[in-house]
């Protein structure tokens, strides 16, 4: 009789750890990638000249949005120099239309620097909101998010993405803990490079360099 | 209080039941019904017609530009299989071309390949792959509207087309939307990267999956197809939605199906192509190689309520 119930509480045992092992990798970095969406980072409150404590990230991403607004001025008037977007047949007009675009942007910033956007004084909110979600990955999630890229892209703000270079696919749940961006702009991950990108234009508009951990080879 | 043996066996056989059936919710439920596609024919021979006549017919097309020896020739076998299956419009899965996007380019690795195509007057619907820059959804014959993600409509079937390199929430909150009003028989999405894969080298898209499976499962979805893995892979039923892959169509990962719990049927020996039939509430696919060889074909119903979790 004890022998039976044993070997019942064997199977039973050997059976769910079988069940533990199917896909737990896969389960593991869907866990994961829905946990690094509550990831939000706190700090402390900062002080502003006045003596008003406010909230850092609230700050943030209201300087942010603010840069981003005079950003898009100036899309908006680089837009009006160059003829105006359209579904055509000739692809032609697809590439001319876009490297005017680019041209006109990248005229009209002549200075532009890293952090122009990014601001220095923000950037480790955008730095804690990479890592944080970066932490919560499996080394195989991490890997295959940038596999797709040869390394050691080097990149410049105020340039054209190289457009033989794939755009790797941005991590989802990490959009969503970003701060939102116009249509006009995105996020890209290129190497260990946060960059914002001007989709019409393929330009480089401003770039948050080493913010995504090392990737093991 | 001592449990006989009896008891004792009744108790860890409805654990182990249990237990079993915990596991297949963690990631490969098996659809209530039907799990199995029902063969249309052995998997043998070319190009099958359609069965039904006034039916949604379409080619599917994933990663194929290219614009080298191994497109051209699966395009050629394409257009061979338009004699025998007249379908009406074909979908791309992304990656539409890779490397360099100059004119010549949109020559080289679409307009010649696909001529014969696009001179039978064949609508093509695009997605964007991760090679794809985005302005291409601008340029008229790809039929994306000037729309990095869209959606349209064949008849009773509603189809809607993701950017899946870049879901962010107003493309979710679009997608939420449209999918709510759909009334459709049909709903079917596609999308360049699988959230179901068992593919060695990319896998599944588990970000991805995270964000839109709970859209897929709430507004009952009934087929995802996606490309980005090159080879074809026809997944079990996910949680009660239909899943291919179909990213073969010039590139080829030969070997690369890494054949487990999700997978129902793979080929990853030579590039594919797929055609698709809508009837009723029947769904056709076939599954042709480059030499014009079916290596997966068959008949899945419609289900009752589209996705469910």
């Amino acid at each position: 009789m004890m022998k039976l119930r044993s070997a019942l509480l064997v199977l039973v045992a050997l059976t769910l750890a079988a069940c533990n092992r199917v896909n737990s990798a896969e389960t593991q970095a869907l866990a994961d990638a829905t946990a690094a969406n509550k990831t939000t980072p706190v700090n402390k409150p900062s002080i502003t000249a006045d003596g008003q404590a406010v909230n850092p990230v609230g700050a943030a991403v209201l300087e942010f949005q603010k840069r981003i607004e005079a950003y898009m001025k100036i899309h908006n008037e680089a837009e009006g120099k160059v003829p105006n977007l359209r579904r055509t047949d000739d692809p032609v007009e697809i590439s001319s239309r876009e490297k005017a675009l680019a041209d006109a942007i990248m005229t009209l910033r002549p200075g532009a620097q890293p952090g122009d956007i990014f601001a220095k004084e923000y950037q480790p909110y955008f730095i804690q909101i990479v890592q944080d979600d970066f932490k919560k990955r499996t080394a195989t999630d991490r890997k295959a998010l940038v596999h797709e890229l040869p390394r050691g892209v080097k990149v410049s703000i105020n340039t054209v993405y190289p457009t033989t270079l794939p755009l790797i696919t941005f991590p989802a749940m990490l959009l969503r803990s970003l701060p939102d961006l116009p249509p006009e702009l995105e996020y890209r991950i290129v190497g260990r490079h946060l960059l914002l990108r001007d989709v019409k234009a393929n330009l480089i508009v401003d770039a948050l360099y080493d913010v995504v951990p090392t990737i093991p080879t | 209080m001592r449990k006989s043996p009896v008891q004792f066996l009744a108790i860890s056989v409805l654990l182990l039941g249990c237990v079993a059936t915990g596991d297949a919710l963690i990631d490969q439920q098996p659809a209530p019904a039907p799990a199995q596609a029902q063969p249309l024919r052995p998997a043998t021979g070319g190009t099958l017609p359609p069965v039904g006549k006034d039916s949604v017919k379409f080619l599917v097309i994933g990663d194929s530009g290219t614009g080298d020896r191994a497109q051209n020739e699966v395009a050629a076998q394409m257009w061979k299989s338009h004699s025998v299956f007249p379908y009406d419009f074909a979908i791309m899965l992304g990656d539409n071309m890779y490397g360099s996007e100059r004119p010549q380019d949109y020559a080289r690795k679409f307009e010649q390949p696909f001529k014969a195509l696009l001179d039978a007057k064949i609508e093509f619907y695009a997605s964007l792959g991760n090679h794809d820059d985005p302005n291409q959804m601008n340029y008229k014959p790809f039929g994306m509207g000037g729309k990095r993600f869209y959606t349209f409509q064949k008849k009773d079937t509603r189809f809607f087309v993701l950017d899946s390199n870049y879901m962010d929430r107003d493309q979710q909150r679009w997608l939420e939307q449209e999918l709510s009003q759909s009334k459709s028989k049909w709903k079917i999405a596609y999308f360049h990267h699988p959230i179901y894969s068992s593919g060695g080298r990319h896998g599944s898209e588990v970000d991805l999956r995270a964000v839109v499976e709970p859209l897929f499962i709430k507004y009952a979805l009934n087929v995802v197809f996606a490309g980005h893995e090159h080879f074809y892979e026809r997944l079990k039923p996910q949680k009660n939605i239909y899943y291919f892959t179909a990213g073969g169509s010039a590139k080829l990962r030969a070997g690369d199906v890494q054949i487990g719990a999700l997978t129902a049927k793979a080929f990853d020996s030579d590039r594919s192509y797929m055609l698709v039939e809508l009837d009723g509430d029947s769904l056709h696919f076939q599954v042709l190689s480059r030499a014009g060889r079916i290596v997966d074909s068959g008949t899945l119903p419609r289900q009752a309520t589209g996705g469910t979790s």
